[in-house]
């Protein structure tokens, strides 16, 4: 272990130990306000028309279990510390640990490791807080079907890192507001040789803690809220991000973002596009599936969503939801011998498309079952042939 | 898929033209008239980024508390919470709070009496 992750490990340490300790003293009492909040959801997914194909090569499917416990202290009015634990296919990561100060609503700072404000979904991530049990797809983090092909969406959400956020919120009038953000983090990682973000490298618990190049990715976030009337307000916003994920700092990736999001008495709709470009290393042209061309060092995946929510009742919600991705540029080759796999390989240009529509029920205050199906399209063929594709999901979610 | 995009279109539109009452609406009289409005607020604001349980069934019962909560939550991007709107909120959880601090002193034997039914809120903690 290098001196500079051994510093790295011993701060994030001493923040959650402190933290931990800060909770526990009862002595404290009168300084420090404790919350403690959590929630689990367990998923089914299925995969009927993979039956000949067998899911799981290119699905989640089956159950899957997503839990998160969280402790926000805070002590005073304008400082706080978050500490928040996730279990999920990465096993148990750390999803915050950071404190923040807010000396005014025009500015406030955090640091620590955190998920730097990006694009509207990502604020409600948890699975608790969304209606259906998988994310859009430009924010998927693995339930999509042909997860590997594709290496998931545009921004797999949630991005905790480490860093340095600034925010601030600026009233414009009496019913509309503007919300800003910028971050400095470490950034998603790679290889040079990789054909993508490699997002396992980026979240490992054996890497995370240090960079692998040293230079912070920043980005940053603005957003304007303004109340349409008694019920309504309409929410727009822009955002992007920039860093290199190399080792060498060569190669360099830029997200950006736009979204929009209305409410109108009890009807929710949600707009969001991400878009991600990154530098592709074609110094071996060998490597790739498609003859590299002048100008095809690197790839561009846009993705988008839209979103309908509606009550039905005072316990039923309807979901519909409309999104897809597509991507542009060369594609890594298979070593030799190694066969296709079941989800196929990647065009120059390939899209994905899925409908979604789903329930959620309330059966208690903090007790909710979701249920939805959803119909896929795809612009390439998988192993069996097909490009199209149904799935359902049958969840459960607590909180607490 | 054309042809089902048109039917969820279709489907969409049909559900959105009818109305249904926040699913978090408190039980008759359980909000004076005056403060309707500070309920609204809450509800509002609140759920745009989770379930109104998660304020509600936080356990806080102290003013202090709630006022750091509610600062906290107002300084997250993209809340929409504005200065006013904090006092609104505010006005409601002093209101919930108190009623919450009433039922604690009556005891749990007393809560059984009232059916253990600790919120006169409706079934679900709301919107995202």
């Amino acid at each position: 272990m290098t001196l500079a992750r051994r510093s790295t490990l011993r701060l994030l340490v001493c923040l959650v130990v402190a933290t931990l300790v800060a909770v526990g003293r009862a002595d404290l009492a009168l300084a420090l306000d404790r919350n403690f909040a959590g929630s689990a959801q367990l998923d089914y997914h299925l995969v009927p028309t993979a039956r000949e194909l067998n899911a799981r090569r290119e699905a989640f499917d089956g159950f899957t279990v997503e839990a998160a416990a969280k402790v926000a202290v805070d002590v005073g009015g304008r400082f706080a510390a978050n500490l928040k634990i996730c279990f999920g296919c990465h096993g148990f990561e750390t999803d915050m640990a950071y404190f923040d100060y807010r000396p005014s609503s025009a500015f406030a700072v955090r640091f620590g490791r955190f998920s730097p404000s990006f694009g509207a979904f990502n604020l409600r991530h948890d699975p608790a807080n969304h209606r259906l049990s998988d994310k859009p797809l430009p924010y998927d983090m693995g339930r999509m079907l042909r997860l590997r092909a594709w290496n998931m969406g545009v921004l797999p959400s949630p991005m905790p890192d480490n860093g340095v956020e600034v925010t601030g919120k600026l009233a414009v009038g009496e019913t509309s507001s503007i919300d800003y953000a910028a971050h400095a983090v470490s950034g998603f990682k790679a290889d040079r040789t990789s054909g993508d973000l490699d997002f396992v490298q980026s979240r490992d618990g054996s890497l995370y803690y240090v960079d692998n190049n040293g230079r912070p990715s920043v980005g940053g976030r603005l957003s304007f809220t303004t109340d349409l009337g008694e019920s309504s307000d309409l929410t727009v916003g822009a955002s992007g991000m920039r860093g290199t994920f190399d080792p060498d700092n060569d190669l360099a990736y830029t997200i950006f973002g736009a979204d929009a999001s209305l409410r109108a008495g009890r009807t929710y709709v949600r707009l969001e596009y991400l878009g991600r470009r990154q530098d592709l290393d074609v110094s071996d042209p060998r490597r790739f599936v498609y003859q590299v061309v002048p100008n095809g060092d690197f790839t561009v995946k846009h993705g988008a969503y839209v979103e309908v929510e509606q009550a039905l009742s005072t316990r039923v919600d309807m979901i519909v939801r409309a999104d897809g991705m597509l991507r542009t540029g060369n594609v890594l080759a298979l070593p030799a011998g190694v066969p296709t796999p079941s989800d196929g390989v990647l065009g120059k240009r390939s899209s994905v498309g899925r409908l979604t529509l789903g329930a959620a029920f309330s059966v208690e205050q903090n007790l909710r079952v979701k249920l939805s199906g959803e119909l896929w399209e795809f612009s390439d063929r998988n192993a069996s042939g097909a490009l199209m594709a149904v799935s359902a999901h049958l969840g459960a979610v607590g909180t607490f | 898929m054309r042809a089902a995009l048109a039917a969820m279109t279709l489907l969409v539109t049909s559900v959105a033209a009818c109305s249904a009452p926040w699913r978090d609406t408190p039980a008759p009289g359980y909000v004076p008239d005056a403060q309707r409005g500070d309920w609204e607020v809450f509800a509002r604001r609140c759920s745009k980024c989770h379930a109104l349980s998660r304020p509600l069934q936080s356990g806080i019962e102290n003013e202090d508390q709630w006022r750091a909560y509610v600062a906290r939550m107002r300084a997250m991007p993209g809340s929409g919470i504005s200065a006013v709107d904090e006092e609104r909120i505010l006005a409601f959880l002093r209101l919930y709070a108190a009623d919450q601090r009433r039922k604690h002193a009556r005891g749990a034997s007393a809560a059984e009496t009232d059916g253990g039914s600790p919120l006169p809120m409706p079934a679900d903690g709301g919107a995202p």
